[in-house]
Formats: C-alpha cells, structure tokens, sequence
C-alpha cells in the first residue's frame, strides 16, 4: 500500500533528523572539552541565548501567529532582575537568573492578560511600546537599574581553567529544555489550541477552546526561558545598560532567527539562530571603525527584509516543500465529491453503531433541556450599527427536539441575529437564555460551553489541522489538565474516525481541510460542531452550493439531531428544503419577525409572500403588513 | 495661571507638529491598514535632507521641505511598490515587520552619509520668540504648527472633494466594493504611499530645526508618531490633528509639572492605554466591526 511506504519513509526521515540532531547535540556538548578556543565559546554562548529566546517566540509567534516584537523585554528584565539581586543582595547569578525567569513570566502574563482583545498588528505595536516604555522606565529608575550609568555584576570567581563552562552548559541545558517543551506544546491539546488560534481565533473560541489561557500559557512559556536566558547572559557580560539590554535590535534578531529558520517549525528557530550569531559574530570581528554599527544594522535590516519578501515561511518548510514537491508528483487524490452511502440509511440502523459518532450520541444536556421547555429563548434582542437597526427587537422561542426555519431575503437581519446569539457580536439590547442560563453578556467559550454549536454559510475549519484534529477539536469544558492530552487521545481518535468512515471522508483523515472540496468542508465542519454535543445547533445556509445527494444526507442528519433531543436553528434559502424539516418557522425582514407559525400558516401569509417568498413582488413592496400569528 | 497658559500655548504647537509628522502613517494606517514602522526613519531622513539643503545652500528648511516631497514621493513609491506591496499580498501581518527591516536599513544608511553626531537646523527664527504680554511664542514652533494646519488642510480638502480622495475613501471604507467600481487598490496604494510620504518631508523639516536628530532617533519618532495615529483613531486625517495636540499638551504638562524625564514616556504610555481600553480610538465612532459594548 502506497500509505504505508509513504509512513516508512517518513519514519527513517525523522529517524535521520534525530540522528543528526543528538548528534549536533553531542558535539555541542563535548566542544568546550576538546577546544580551549574562547572565540567560538563565546559566539556558541550567544548563539545559545538567541536560540531559546527564538524557540521562545516562536510558541506565541509561530505557532499561535502573535508576532511580538518587544520580546527584547524578556530578557531586559531577567538580566536586571539577576544583576541586581546580585549587586545589591550578593545572591548567586545563577539562582538570580531563576528570578529573572519568574520576572519575565510574571510580566509576559501581565501583558498577555491586558491585551488578550487586542489582535494582529495591534498586538505588534503594544509589544513594540511596551519594551520601549520598560526602557524609559529602567532608564528613569536608575536608583535600582543604575540608569545611564549601568549595572556591575559581580566578576565571576571560578578558576580560568574552566574557561565559560558554567556559563556554556546551562545554556546549552536551557535551549534544550526550551526546545523540548517546545516540541510537547506541538504535541499537545494546547499547541493544537495555538494552531488553531493563528489559523481562526474567532472560530476557535466557538468551538469552546479556552484562548485566552492558550495565549497566556503560550506567552508565559516563552517569557520565562527568555527570563532566564537573560540572567545567565547578564552573568555573562558583568555590565548592564539600559539601551543595550532593552534594545529592539535583539527583537529584531529573535524574529529574524525565527523567520529565517521557519516560523512554526520547532527547529527552525533554532536553525535561524545558529546562523544568523555566528554571522553576527563575523560581522563584529570583522568590521571595525565609526561605521560598524550601522554596516551591521544594513546587514541583518536588509537580510530580515530579504527573508520576508524571498523567502516568508523560512528554510525549513521551503526545503520540505520542496522535497514533497519533488517525491509526490504522482499521488492520487481520491474522487472529492464521492459519497459512501446515504446517512439516511445509516440512521435507520441506529442500533448497530450506539457509540458511532457524537451526533448519534444522545447528550445528557439535550435530554434534560426537555423538561425545561426552551433551549434558546431570546427577548427583545437588538443590535444597531451606527443608524442601521440590523436586529430590531426579535423575540423567538427554540423548543429542544426540535428544528425551527429561519427565512427572511439577504440584508434581514438573519446572520447578525446569528452572530448575536453565538456572541460574535454584543446586543444593544435584549435578553438572550441559552439552556436556561442568561447568556447575553458571556463569552463565545460560555456559550459554547453552555451547549451552542454554530456552523458557516462558508465553512471555517483550520487548515492547519488535519481533518481528524478539527473534528476533534471542540471542548464542551474548560480543563487545564486536558491542556496536557495529545492533539488526539486514542478514545477520540477511535470515536473520530467512526463519525468520518460514517461520513465517508475516514481517508482524508490526516490531510488537512484546505485540500477538501466545498461539500466536504460542510460536513467536516458539521462533524466539528457536533463534537460539543450541543443542545442547540445554529446551522447557516447548510444546504446551499450543495449537491442535491449531499442535501439529502444533510436533512437525514439535521432529522437525526432533533430525535436526540437537539433544537436546531436554520437558516437557509432554500425554502423547499427548510420547509420539508421545518416544525416551525420565523420570517425575517428588515431586522423584524414578520410572522412566525407553521410552514403553512406561515406561507399563507400575505407579508410574508409580500416581503420574501415572491420574489417579483418582495422588490415593489415597501411597508410589510404586520402579521396575524 | 501664565505658567499653565505657557504650558498650553507649547503644548498646542507641540502637538501641531506632532500631528504633521504623523499624516503620512495616519494615511497608509487608516486606509491600507498598514502600519509603517519605518515612518520615523522616513522623517529622520526628510530631516537630514532639509538640514543638508539649509547648511549646504542656505536655503530655508520651512522652503527646502517643498523639494524634499519630490525624492520623498519617490522613494514612497518603490517602498511601496517593491516591498510593502509584495508582502501585502501574501502575509498581511508581515508588513509591519518588513517596514520595520526598512527603517533600520534605512537608519543605517543615513548613518553611513551624515555620520552618527546629533545635528540640527539653526535658522534665524530657531530660538527666536514673540511676546504676547506675559507669554512668549516661539516663532519656530509657530511656523512648524501653521505648516501642519495647512499640510491638513489641503489632504481633508484633497481627500473630501477630489476623485482621488474619494477612491481612497472609498478604498478606507470598503476594500472589495471598490475594486468592484474600477478603483484597483495597487494604484491607490500608490498614490496613498506617495502622498503618505510626501507629507513627511514637511514634518522632517519642522523636525529639523526643533529638536536635535541623529539616526538612531528614529527609533523615538516611530514610537510618537504611532502613539499620534492610535490616539486620533486610525485615518482620521483631523483626528490625528486633535491626538497630536492632546499628546503635546500631556507631554508639555507633564514635563512641566512631573518631570521632563516621564515626558518621554507619555508617548508610549498612551498608546498602551488606547489599544488597551479603547482600540478604535479616541476620536471615532464605533464601527460595524467593532461590535462595542
């Protein structure tokens, strides 16, 4: 089977890169043994620093795509926090260098906590200022920092027969650990969380995933190894100055290795590192006079520049690409669109396959919800945009165990009633009790934790995932311990692939989405979605760009999920198609229900015709008629 | 009571200029959403041009930034079209990044030609004043904040009743409508980089015969003229006028009240606050994306 020689040779691929790399790690560490060479210790010492502060940046940069350029700051703060609790308290460097790691961690959380709403460049500028003000500040403070003037550490004592050891090998220690703990984030429920983050935060916190801690977690992480970097390298240099420490230039390096080497990767900001010290290293020998400085800022601005515009996902996934470009010519892709057999028939044999697939699971909440009544009662919701009153005071009640259609022309207010409900958008008004509980001021996580599930018109899976990683992805629970599971535990992978083969997608498993067909994605996402095992299921536009096969699967599922107890919103064009599931349906427009009631009642309904479902006249028509139900 | 008008009379002309040197990030922020980190080495550079055209030729740095536009709307646009465009169309949260490899490049070119010493411009107006009572106004803030009221001026006036300014309104406002009506957004973020820095030249000649510049503050501009554009709330070409202000009037008063060292920090500090309590700005109104509370 051509999978299995493909895995073969992944196999001895990665058993080649761990050759190499215990290898590199070995001569790393019996280097300083065999070389008296302080040149080349040196340089591999600074080389050491920028690595983990590298491997660091890349846990927030590349995997969770927050790129920070104040990360300077973490080693600013570890170095000050190390020199001067050994200036002015005589405790070790090197019990200091811990301290500083504490330091820098208790910053990153700070500052990840404060900007946990701010995204993409605005997160950029707030890392940007918030090392140039740590710089004022140090700078002002000079009682503690010495200021201007700079910080003595203490000149270390040990025999000159062992050269820079205990600075070397802590650090060679240091980066190691850095870089393991790097490698199990990947492994782990919370790297799968920061990949999804990069690839669609928004998305991600509807499925219930805990972002914020993601982030703060991601951040910490590499603060602290930054932190304690910088302490060490404080030892190091015996002499502090503000404008060295807390110098964006060592920013720009860390993004520059990280960049370089490959963002995301996990060794490629250690790759990056390793060439761009030494480099360094040449450069300050190499040159000299007034105009050093600025050749050495021409050179490593340029070469950033270059990187970005020539070479923007680095070394590592460039050169894998590459080979996969060269061996996988000839692979076949599976007929996309092909369909195993009707879910329709699957679900007629329930009995057999009790434990299949979370939607064929009953949920304890859906079931529980029946006595209450309602699983979505919303009151006097409304959203104004400026002057637009997109959702006027809607009022709409969803039974559990049921589906309730959703119909009203383009511009009426359907999706933004959506976005309410799920919370991507704030309501200027209104109550909103999902399961009971008032929701309308609560986060998406809280409402998917509540048990609300919501799919796209245009469906948003995480290409970055394989497709068996979005459908598991969801968390119906908050847990710090389930943060520390693999991507996929064995049980959910076991229950993943049962709801795929059910799908007949099971051989696209390990592929990622970008590679599905529109279709596809509709069910991938579906799947996703009803991982939480929702009470209250909103479905947008499901059936539409569909082929007719695939609707009818479509109606067999969404038919599946009431019998279990699930209510289900649904909003769809498609008027045959909602009215053939339909319990009950609301008209929309204008950001008003116009009627509500049965299909027929509601099709019967001169406003309703009036307002959407005759399209010639719907476009005459200015004042729709208040309705009768 | 004279101290605190003093405080406010510097502060205003301050900022005046403060909002001048901003014009061109406000620009490519508010309209490409695109921050230009390399906005202070542009201003720098504008600087360093002027300074070189009043110490070599005599002429005028208030005169000389109508020549520097030219080089400057030049530069803008290779900037533009061979970099920031570039990297616009793959990975839109690089810009900042590549912008921020231009200025140090360009800080170390700078470097290269002028030398790393402080200079500054020293017409005849530099250290002179009028006298109003009590108070006294320094003419060379004067003519470097009436300079920022006109640079404003005429952009409101271009942007409000021009094609040109429509399209890049309409580009501000709506990307993907229009490019749909046949404005293609390549040109119009051309002309928006030629114009952003264009304009710039006149803040680097109002910059260079206030303060002292070498390469390296670049670094310090950047930081105010963002803090001058997250104030004012992004694009807002009179916004950013009102932000400068308000940042000049909170550094003057701190300085003068505090201490000239914490004055440093406003800048910065300010941006924290914004971006961290109110991200869509001081002096805007929420918009649909918002979604505020």
């Amino acid at each position: 089977m051509n999978k299995n020689g493909m895995n073969g040779k992944g196999m001895t691929q990665a058993g080649i890169r761990r050759t190499l790399v215990a290898l590199a790690l070995v001569a790393l560490a019996v280097f300083p043994l065999v070389s008296d060479d302080l040149y080349y210790q040196a340089m591999l010492i600074l080389t050491f620093v920028l690595a983990i502060g590298a491997t660091g940046w890349n846990i927030m940069g590349g995997y969770a795509g927050y790129i920070s350029l104040g990360n300077s700051a973490f080693v600013g703060l570890g170095a000050y926090t190390t020199g001067i609790l050994a200036a002015k308290d005589n405790l070790s460097p090197f019990l200091g260098c811990l301290a500083g790691g504490l330091v820098a961690a208790v910053a990153a959380a700070i500052l990840s906590l404060v900007t946990r709403r701010t995204r993409g460049m605005y997160f950029i500028i707030v890392t940007f200022a918030a090392l140039q003000l740590l710089g004022i500040v140090a700078t002002i403070w000079s009682g503690l920092t010495g200021g201007s003037q700079g910080l003595a550490l203490p000149i270390p004592t040990w025999s000159l027969t062992y050269q820079n050891w205990p600075f070397y090998y802590p650090l060679l220690a240091l980066l190691v650990l850095s870089v393991a703990v790097s490698a199990w984030v990947r492994r782990s429920k919370l790297g799968v969380g920061l990949f999804a983050i990069a690839d669609d935060e928004g998305k991600a916190a509807g499925l219930g995933l805990a972002t914020n801690a993601d982030k703060l977690i991601a951040f910490v992480l590499g603060g602290t190894f930054l932190g304690v970097a910088g302490g060490i390298y404080a030892y190091y240099v015996t002499f502090l100055n503000v404008s060295a420490v807390f110098d964006i230039v060592t920013s720009m390096l860390i993004v520059l290795s990280a960049l370089l080497g490959g963002r995301g990767t996990l060794w490629g900001p250690v790759l990056g590192a390793f060439i761009i010290e030494p480099l360094a290293n040449l450069t300050s020998t190499s040159l000299g006079g007034a105009n050093a400085g600025a050749i050495r800022l021409l050179l490593f601005g340029g070469l950033l520049g270059l990187v970005v515009l020539f070479l923007p996902r680095g070394l590592i996934p460039t050169v894998s690409a590459w080979k996969t470009q060269r061996q996988g010519q000839g692979q076949k892709q599976p007929d996309p669109e092909r369909l195993r057999l009707p879910l329709a028939a699957t679900m007629t044999q329930e009995g057999d396959q009790t434990e299949a697939a979370p939607a064929q699971r009953p949920h304890a909440d859906a079931t529980t919800m029946a006595g209450t009544g309602t699983v979505l009662a919303v009151r006097g919701l409304a959203r104004s945009f400026g002057g637009l009153r997109a959702v006027d005071d809607v009022d709409l009640d969803l039974p559990p165990a049921s589906v309730t259609g959703l119909i009203g022309p383009n511009g009426s207010g359907k999706t933004t009633l959506f976005n309410l409900v799920d919370g991507t958008v704030r309501p200027s008004s209104g109550r909103l009790t999902l399961a009971g509980r008032r929701v309308d001021h609560k986060s998406r996580q809280a409402r998917a934790h509540a048990g609300l599930a919501r799919t796209y018109q245009l469906p948003r899976l995480f290409p970055s995932l394989t497709v068996l990683e979005n459908v598991v992805l969801a968390e119906r629970r908050f847990s710090v311990a389930r943060l520390f599971l693999p991507r996929v535990t064995v049980a959910e992978r076991g229950r993943a692939m049962a709801v795929l083969d059910d799908l007949g997608l099971a051989q696209y498993a390990s592929t990622s989405p970008a590679t599905l067909s529109y279709g596809q994605r509709k069910l991938i996402e579906l799947a996703q979605v009803l991982w939480l095992a929702p009470a209250l299921i909103l479905l947008d536009e499901p059936a539409a760009g569909i082929s007719p096969a695939l609707s009818q699967r479509l109606a067999g599922m969404i038919r599946h999920l009431r019998s279990e107890g699930v209510g289900v919103l649904l909003v769809e064009h498609d008027v045959a198609f909602v009215a053939s599931l339909s319990d009950r349906v609301y008209v929309m427009a204008n950001g008003k229900i116009i009627a509500s009631g049965t299909v027929a009642e509601v099709s019967a309904d001169q406003a309703v015709v009036d307002a959407y479902l005759g399209d010639q006249v719907a476009l005459a028509v200015g004042n729709p008629v208040e309705s009768a139900s | 009571m004279t101290e605190l008008l003093q405080v406010l009379i510097f502060g205003v002309l301050t900022g005046g200029v403060y909002a001048l040197m901003a014009t061109g990030l406000t620009l490519t922020f508010g309209v490409m959403k695109i921050v230009n980190m390399a906005q202070g080495a542009l201003l720098i550079l504008s600087a360093y041009l002027c300074w070189t055209l009043w110490a070599h030729l005599g002429i005028d740095p208030l005169l000389g930034s109508l020549i520097v536009t030219v080089p400057l709307a030049a530069l803008g646009i290779l900037f533009y079209r061979f970099i920031v465009e570039r990297v616009q169309r793959h990975d839109h949260g690089l810009t900042i990044v590549v912008t921020f490899a231009v200025a140090l490049v360009a800080e170390a070119i700078i470097a290269l030609i002028w030398g790393p010493n402080p200079i500054a411009a020293t017409p005849a107006y530099f250290n002179q004043a009028f006298t109003l009572g009590s108070v006294t106004v320094p003419r060379a803030q004067l003519y470097a904040c009436l300079l920022a009221v006109a640079v404003t001026a005429l952009l409101q006036l271009c942007l409000r009743r021009t094609w040109l300014g429509h399209a890049i309104t309409a580009a501000a406002e709506n990307p993907e409508g229009a490019r749909l009506i046949g404005v293609e957004p390549k040109r119009i973020g051309t002309w928006i980089f030629a114009i952003a820095t264009a304009t710039t030249a006149f803040g680097g000649a109002a910059l260079s015969f206030l303060y002292q510049f070498t390469p390296d503050s670049q670094d310090t501009w950047i930081g105010l003229t963002l803090s001058v554009v997250i104030l004012g709330g992004l694009g807002s070409v009179t916004g950013a006028f009102a932000a400068g202000v308000l940042l000049g009037l909170a550094e003057s008063v701190t300085s003068t009240y505090i201490s000239v060292r914490w004055s440093e920090a406003v800048p910065t500090i300010l941006i924290l606050l914004v971006l961290l309590i109110r991200p869509q700005g001081l002096f805007t109104l929420a918009a649909r994306q918002d979604a505020a509370v």
